[in-house]
């Protein structure tokens, strides 16, 4: 006997995931999920972000790592709210374990809710956490190679970093090439080539990011008239 | 290794479904994988075994269909196949690239008795 199914084996994770929007939506609060190779610059991209941002946009993270709160303790010192999820040992956050540590945030006193994703270029891009979007960093140490191996992820990006183009002159990456295959893979995500410890290039990133937060603050102020 | 997980929720979709329609033994699973969700089915192979261990699924034959990727373009509405990692037009070169077929991860049915 054969019984009919035809449903996503990832159901339930999406499921939770919509409720995640919705919730998030609600309060009209933005989530970024960060998704690169462990040591590409996430927490580095982060401390810039909220060394420059932190001012007027209220930040919130979550540190999503295998083991260890390292990433979190180095964000400690700009004072916004952080919670650590240890997977111990999965290679990705998925919607549930996004969905339980919310509660620990104070919601309505946040504009941005940064996800880092465990360091990994396949898995996490499979698991919708919620978020509004994906943001996907490479660094040149990495090859310039990535975006050819790892393509769902270029694909679902809504933005890419190259971060270290500092360290262009030691490395054998080609940014032509690196480039061109971004182009072929995803021609209209922006590119923004950054030195997260230098701080080149990072102008742009700022920016790009603040405009997509202004957006959404704009909305709740809209939304806020709207019921007065 | 994101096959582990979805394996799990793989064999918790098989389980429910037979417990449901009091399938005592289930024989073959049949799933779809799109190109782009980078399955390797020899690892998710080893973690279906191991999910469906000691469960009315635990000696199904897993058939895995891997589905291309197919595309659209947004622009001139011709339908592609991509080849060589390029999502750009064939036709009209547009960059504005809608993934039509490729991302799938879906359980399709279950035979047992």
């Amino acid at each position: 006997m054969e019984i009919k199914i035809m449903k996503n084996i990832l159901d339930r994770n999406q499921h939770k995931a919509e409720e995640v929007r919705n919730l998030l939506s609600s309060k009209k609060l933005l989530m970024v999920n960060i998704i690169s190779s462990p040591g590409a610059g996430k927490t580095t991209l982060l401390e810039r972000t909220c060394e420059v941002l932190g001012p007027d946009i209220r930040i919130g993270v979550i540190e999503g790592d295998i083991t260890t709160d390292r990433d979190a303790q180095r964000l400690k010192k700009y004072n916004i709210p952080i919670v650590v999820i240890n997977t111990e040992g999965g290679c990705h956050l998925d919607s549930h374990s996004i969905f339980k540590v919310l509660e620990s945030f104070d919601l309505e006193k946040l504009d941005v809710l940064f996800v880092e994703n465990v360091g990994n270029l396949i898995c996490p891009s499979q698991f919708d956490l919620g978020e509004n979007f994906k943001i996907a960093i490479v660094s040149t140490a990495e090859g310039d190679d990535k975006p050819g191996k790892y393509p769902m992820l270029f694909r679902e990006a809504e933005a890419v970093v190259l971060n270290k183009i500092d360290l262009i002159p030691y490395t054998n990456f080609n940014l032509t090439n690196f480039r061109s295959d971004l182009k072929m893979i995803n021609g209209q995500v922006p590119l923004f080539e950054v030195s997260c410890t230098k701080g080149d290039g990072l102008a742009g990133w700022f920016d790009w990011l603040n405009n997509r937060i202004k957006g959404i603050i704009l909305t709740r102020e809209v939304s806020q008239v709207k019921n007065l | 290794m994101h096959e582990i997980r979805i394996a799990e929720d793989l064999s918790t979709i098989v389980v429910d479904t037979a417990k449901r329609e009091k399938l005592l033994n289930v024989t073959k699973v049949n799933i779809c994988f799109g190109k782009l969700v980078q399955i390797v089915p020899e690892i998710f192979e080893l973690a279906f075994r191991e999910a469906v261990r000691n469960t009315p699924a635990s000696n199904a034959m897993l058939h895995i269909e891997i589905l291309s990727v197919e595309m659209r373009c947004m622009k001139c509405g011709s339908d592609f196949h991509l080849i060589d990692n390029q999502y750009v037009c064939k036709r009209c070169m547009s960059d504005e690239i809608k993934i039509i077929q490729g991302k799938e991860l879906f359980i399709k049915s279950i035979e047992g008795e």
